[in-house]
């Protein structure tokens, strides 16, 4: 059995199957894309917030353009070669293509990286903070390390823990590690706070389970939940046989009644069943002595002044400490969406900026909005002087957009460095900037300075991951896709550029069809990028 | 087949003409052979189909019987410990019900009918009928199959772990969706994302089985097999082909977007200013739309009713000539129709969304396009009706199928009606008027549609008829209670139950009796009324549930003792698939296939055979036609 | 598609100057976007911005199709296939954007 039109196509269709089959993939793969970007349409028309326009830094999208650009013609070209039965020439075009799509996807990692370590911060008020955290340091000075050996960043909850808590049924097993490895470090010891009882027997009496002073262990913990799930077990089953009995009684007793009228009066006798129930033992108390500082990550805790809440339905009594914030190096300050909700309170920007948390704490902020104030005066005459006014002879022509109005990005804030503090900063430091953002060391503290947000002054803050704002989720969804589409195309095309050999020989016809083929979908990833570039980067 | 795998597995085999023995594990696992696949499909689908349908009486026992501990003869099939964890006192609780009902939606519609019509008899038939010698992708095929059946393995496993399994309806709407199971520490370990990935599994599968299907259908025609001689099944399958391609991908992009916010905390369906049951302000951006997750999912979800809904009425459409013994009445018509059904389908999705708001032009626009698709559905569906007129009918089981095929699935198309308007669609919005609805279409519809196509084809794949009797004891009560279960469903729903009430109306009536003594409430008198129909359609449910197993019965032991066919062609029926050897082979035709003349060529004055078949036996061909010798070495 | 060496020969020039109006383009979108001199319309970004954008792109992205993809001579039955997704594609994205810029999302339609 032979599948027909492999390599010749058929008559009447003038097609052979593989290339019917890549187009409809890719019209598939224009609904997907299609998909995101009418999300992309829809999020930015409905968006609530200052959508970040012209935010990305455009020099590494340009070249990934142009790098993409070249591999689809490489590729074309490539194809051509086994047309005109060149192997030789075959293997370079579609070695450069391959090379191409490492290189795109290596900046486009590089890229990635810059956005996952830039913090930024939305207040209370909604002005947002942006710029590079601190790490924690211990008594001596040295860095605290997690325990995967990573530095920790300074956006940590400490609480002083005196009473753990733990869910039987819930507790993550790695979490309580942490802690005794914790508690361990600062000396103190984590110990049952009272006798675990329990009836472990049906008809049985009470028998310790675990004493009081007992170290908190996994296997501790592991065994109470062991004996909790079967207690559960049979407690569940000798409650509802219980109530079966009770329906069948109540039904024979008021025959034609429906069961929605009996219902309030059918109960189980809780009373006569008691004697054969299990304990159940649903959490466990721990003390901590002497009490000792935890560290939680923001996600994990619902933290509260005097007992917290862990998202594995640990509870930890104890004062939570001063948990700021520490950016390190601050290096954006924005004032878009502040302005945006005190107009929509009918407040005006001026007034809504000068009495936010960050202008009334920060000196450096309130010297670095005045510059930014004098210099959008000159900016804005600038563009009146080229462009002039309206027919009214009052309005510009041209004004200055929200965003350069109410944003002091980390490049007007280098600006400001080299203009006010005459921070020197050398040619290749800036091109590097281009790629890897602020740079800290260059610039200095005098530019980028230190600052601390107490934590009840946070409203929302994230990396610059998906989770910062639709923008950023939208963005990393499509790259990230096309990005993986990118590793498949290219992947293929590695695939026929070392193995491709032998089907050349044997059927050149056959293997030109599948790199055409190939070529078609690496067209279209370009294509995709041609408007993905534009449309995050340019707007 | 490849000889490479024959030369491994061990024991002596002799050549044949063609092809290898190419063992068990190639031949009935990782089968290539697109029959062999479609039975795969088939069986996997139909156990799917079961456990959904046991999903179902669970939650059918919540309605009738809120405050009393599932039955033992329910409840056996639990562990201890799943009783523990997700019953009260034996009582199934809210969140069980969630969790069901939302895995029996999921199950039924993507587990269970699209493999069950798309893969199994798509597979099956396809390639026969066109006479092609298998699918244009064999190996494609073959994946695509394990996707779809990892793809499930992984939404069910997800009953077993400790968030259970999604609980958010199976429209899996945000932000509920993209909330629940916020508690367990791993996310990738909740049952809601679990069903994300599975999701994408099932939709990555059946992309590739679309891509297969339609190169198929394109490039693999026999000689002489036109567009317009192809069967109805195969222009049906080419438009679900489409739809499949076409609409799955925005899903597809809706689920990755889901996972993005479940994983990694992003906002694309969280609005601004969320707050959660237990946490306060959620700890999220913001900005988002929940409105975005139902545009897409509905960009699927009605293409989806056609993607059920065409493999069925194909099989109606086969079954209906070789039955009446003559032809199929308006064939062009009906693929038009099918294609403009087809077309139609992509731009009326928001009659869905009427509820959400989303605004009154954008509710006019898709109230007109949802009132113009009906159009072609009832051409289509008339057709078929008209075909059976004046037609010699035999009623074998088949066609007993597909004549309650159509009363059945017009019911539910024209209690569709009153929904695609906007007022209307307000107040019967999630009401159980929906859901009878949509299971008048899908149960007693599309399932009785594919049921036929079981009965049809089955002495093809097996060389043997099913029982008539066992048949007959399967058609009558099924009909029945499916009736019985879905007609209340209109009446409760005009009377205003909700359809995720999971103690079936009870709670609701206990707050509305109190507040109607001010008169604050219309519907507690109505649903009083109509609240003992509960009891009514759960019977109905479980003696359903009894009218299955003469069919289990039928369909193992007829594979080995049922009536042996007389011919290759025992219903004596035109199409192509009946001119191969029973079973078909590796391969499928013993000889080379050309084309003669349309689909259903039945009881043609010109002929002393009360059918003309589409194909010319070998012997006969001889004699027969001119044109043979001129294609001669094209294959 | 070129069969013939001649034709080849000659589509492989095609290539060249589809590259060079590539890499062209591109420029081009980034310097209406970047220099203020070249700003359509108002400062800084707004409609007629995304407006030309968008026409560099589809250019382009025509180009690409028409040229790489050899889609300036294929088969009808490719065209219905990739042009009916783009449509529905645009059906899709206008009517999502229809129902998103209705009146009642308006802050002040209720006031």
């Amino acid at each position: 059995m032979e599948i027909p039109y492999i390599v010749n196509p058929r008559k009447d269709t003038g097609l052979i199957n593989s290339k019917i089959a890549i187009w409809l993939f890719l019209a598939s793969e224009v609904m997907l894309f299609g998909g995101f970007f009418s999300a992309y349409v829809y999020l930015r028309m409905g968006a609530d917030y200052p959508w970040p326009e012209r935010t990305l830094p455009v020099l590494p999208g340009l070249i990934n353009t142009f790098i993409l650009i070249g591999s689809s013609v490489t590729v074309v070209f490539a194809w051509v070669a086994l047309k005109l039965g060149n192997w030789r020439q075959f293997q370079v075009y579609m070695a450069i293509t391959v090379a191409c799509a490492a290189i795109f996807m290596v900046l486009k990692g590089i890229e990635y990286n810059v956005k996952f370590h830039h913090q930024a911060a939305r207040l209370n008020d909604y002005t947002v903070v942006e710029g590079h955290l601190g790490y924690e340091k211990d008594s001596e000075g040295e860095y605290s390390l997690d325990r995967h050996g990573k530095k920790i960043e300074e956006n940590m909850i400490r609480v002083v823990a005196e009473k753990l808590t733990f869910s039987v049924k819930r507790f993550h097993a790695p979490w309580v590690n942490e802690m005794l490895s914790e508690a361990k470090r600062n000396g103190s010891e984590i110990k049952l706070a009272a006798d675990i009882k329990a009836i472990t027997e049906e008809g049985g009496k009470e028998e310790p389970l675990a004493k009081a002073g007992d170290p908190l262990s996994l296997e501790l913990l592991e065994k109470i939940k062991q004996t909790q799930i079967e207690a559960l077990e049979h407690n569940a089953a000798l409650r509802t046989d219980a109530l079966r009995l009770e329906w069948k009684e109540a039904k024979e007793a008021n025959p034609g009644k429906r069961g929605w009228q009996l219902a309030s009066d059918v109960n189980i006798d809780m009373e006569a069943l008691k004697p054969r129930l299990l304990s159940e033992v649903s959490s466990v108390e721990f003390t901590v002595d002497p009490p000792t500082l935890l560290l939680f990550k923001p996600r994990d805790i619902k933290e509260s002044p005097t007992s917290s809440r862990l998202r594995d339905d640990t509870v930890i009594d104890g004062a939570m400490g001063a948990s700021p914030m520490v950016f390190h190096n601050l290096d954006a300050i924005d004032f878009q969406w502040l302005v945006m909700k005190a107009k929509e309170k009918g407040i005006s920007p001026e007034a809504a900026i000068a009495d936010s948390w960050l202008m009334k704490k920060s000196e450096f902020v309130r010297e670095a909005w005045a510059w930014h104030l004098a210099r959008n005066e000159k900016r804005q005459a600038e563009l009146t002087k080229d462009y002039g006014f309206k027919e009214d002879g009052k309005t510009p022509k041209r004004t200055l957009t929200h965003k350069e109005l109410y944003r002091l990005g980390w490049k007007d804030l280098g600006e400001m460095g080299v203009e006010k503090q005459q921070v020197k900063i050398s040619g290749f430091d800036k091109i590097k900037e281009e790629f890897k953002g602020p740079n800290y060391e260059a610039r200095g503290e005098k530019t980028f300075p230190h600052i601390s947000i107490p934590r009840e002054e946070i409203r929302h803050a994230a990396k610059f991951t998906p989770a910062w704002n639709t923008y950023y989720a939208i963005y990393f969804t499509i790259t990230g896709l096309h990005g993986l589409h990118v590793i498949g195309g290219a992947l293929v095309l590695l695939y026929y550029l070392v193995f491709g050999r032998k089907m050349f020989l044997s059927n050149p016809e056959w293997f030109a069809n599948r790199v055409e083929v190939g070529g078609l979908f690496w067209h279209f990833v370009d294509l995709v990028w041609i408007f993905a570039f534009p449309i995050f980067y340019l707007m | 087949m490849s000889a490479h795998a024959a030369s491994h597995d061990g024991h002596d085999h002799s050549h044949d003409d063609h092809h290898h023995d190419p063992g068990f594990i190639k031949k009935y696992i990782f089968s290539t052979d697109h029959k062999w696949i479609g039975l795969q499909y088939g069986i996997t689908a139909m156990l799917f189909l079961a456990f959904g349908f046991y999903l179902m009486m669970v939650m059918r026992w919540s309605i009738a019987y809120p405050h009393e501990p599932l039955p033992e003869w329910m409840s056996w099939i639990f562990t201890d410990n799943w009783k523990a964890r997700w019953l009260q006192d034996g009582k199934v609780t809210g969140e069980t019900y969630n969790m069901f009902g939302a895995m029996h939606g999921t199950i039924m519609v993507f587990l269970g009918i699209v493999p069950l019509g798309f893969g199994a008899f798509g597979n099956y038939v396809t390639p026969l009928q066109i006479g092609a010698v298998d699918m244009a992708f064999p190996k494609l095929n073959m994946v695509s199959y394990w996707v779809y059946l990892v793809g499930g393995l992984i939404m069910c496993a997800s009953f077993f772990m400790e968030s259970g399994a999604a609980k958010s309806g199976w429209t899996n709407y945000s932000p509920l969706a993209g909330f629940a199971d916020g508690q367990i520490v791993n996310q990738w370990l909740a049952g809601q994302t679990q069903w994300l990935i599975g999701l994408v599994c099932l939709i990555t599968s059946s992309l590739l089985g679309s891509v297969n299907f339609i190169t198929t259908i394109i490039n693999l025609r026999a000689r002489g097999m036109t567009w317009m001689r192809l069967p109805f099944f195969v222009w049906a399958m080419l438009v679900t082909g489409f739809l499949l391609l076409l609409a799955f991908p925005p899903l597809e992009a809706a689920g990755i977007m889901q996972l993005m916010d479940r994983v990694g905390h992003s906002s694309f369906f969280m609005p601004s200013g969320l707050f959660t049951k237990s946490e306060g302000l959620a700890d999220l951006s913001g900005g988002g739309s929940p409105l975005l997750f139902q545009h897409l999912f509905w960009f699927l979800g009605h293409p989806e009713v056609y993607v059920l809904l065409l493999p069925a009425i194909a099989c109606v459409a086969e079954i209906i000539p070789v039955n009446t013994r003559k032809p199929l009445w308006g064939y062009k018509s009906m693929v038009y129709s099918l294609l403009i059904l087809g077309f139609l389908s992509f731009i009326v999705w928001a009659h869905h969304m009427y509820m959400t708001g989303m605004g009154a032009a954008v509710s006019t626009f898709f109230q007109t396009t949802t009132v113009l698709i009906s159009i072609p559905s009832v051409i289509i569906i008339t057709a078929m009706l008209i075909s059976l007129w004046g037609g010699s009918i035999r009623f074998t089981p088949p066609m007993l199928w597909a004549c309650a095929f159509i009363p059945m699935f017009g019911i539910g198309g024209l209690t569709g009606l009153p929904l695609a308007f906007n007022l209307v669609g307000l107040h019967l919005h999630d009401t159980y008027y929906v859901i009878g609805h949509f299971h008048y279409v899908v149960a007693p519809g599309i399932l009785f549609g594919l049921f036929a196509g079981v009965y049809h084809w089955y002495p093809k794949i097996t060389g043997r008829y099913m029982s008539v009797f066992l048949s007959h004891v399967h058609f009558w009560p099924s009909l029945i209670c499916m009736n019985i279960i879905f007609f209340p469903m209109l009446t409760q729903g005009m009377a205003g139950f909700h359809r995720r009430w999971y103690n079936g109306g009870d709670a609701y009536l206990d707050k509305a009796t109190a507040a109607t003594a001010d008169g604050a409430n219309v519907f507690a008198n109505t649903v009083a009324q109509n609240i003992d129909l509960n009891i009514v359609m759960s019977y109905g449910a479980w003696i359903l549930a009894i009218a299955q197993i003469p069919f289990i019965i039928n369909l193992f032991f007829s594979w080995k003792t049922g009536r042996k066919v007389e011919s290759d062609n025992p219903w004596n029926a035109t199409t192509l698939e009946w001119a191969t050897p029973t079973p078909p082979g590796h391969g499928n035709f013993t000889f080379d296939v050309a084309i003669y003349r349309g689909p259903y060529e039945y009881s043609r004055p010109d002929c002393d055979k009360d059918y003309y078949p589409q194909w010319e036996a070998p012997k006969d061909r001889q004699q027969a036609s001119a044109d043979e010798s001129a294609d001669k070495g094209h294959h | 598609m070129a069969d013939s060496i001649e034709a080849i020969h000659k589509a492989k020039k095609t290539y060249l100057l589809v590259f060079g109006a590539l890499l062209v383009g591109t420029i081009l979108t980034v310097l209406v976007a970047t220099v203020p001199a070249l700003d359509i319309g108002g400062h800084g970004f707004d409609i007629y911005d995304a407006i030309l954008g968008l026409i560099i792109a589809t250019t382009k992205s025509t180009l690409v199709a028409a040229i790489f993809m050899h889609l300036n001579h294929e088969k009808k039955l490719i065209y219905y296939v990739f042009f009916g997704a783009i449509f529905f594609f645009f059906a899709m994205g206008a009517l999502f954007a229809l129902s998103e810029s209705s009146p009642i999302w308006d802050y002040n339609f209720y006031k």
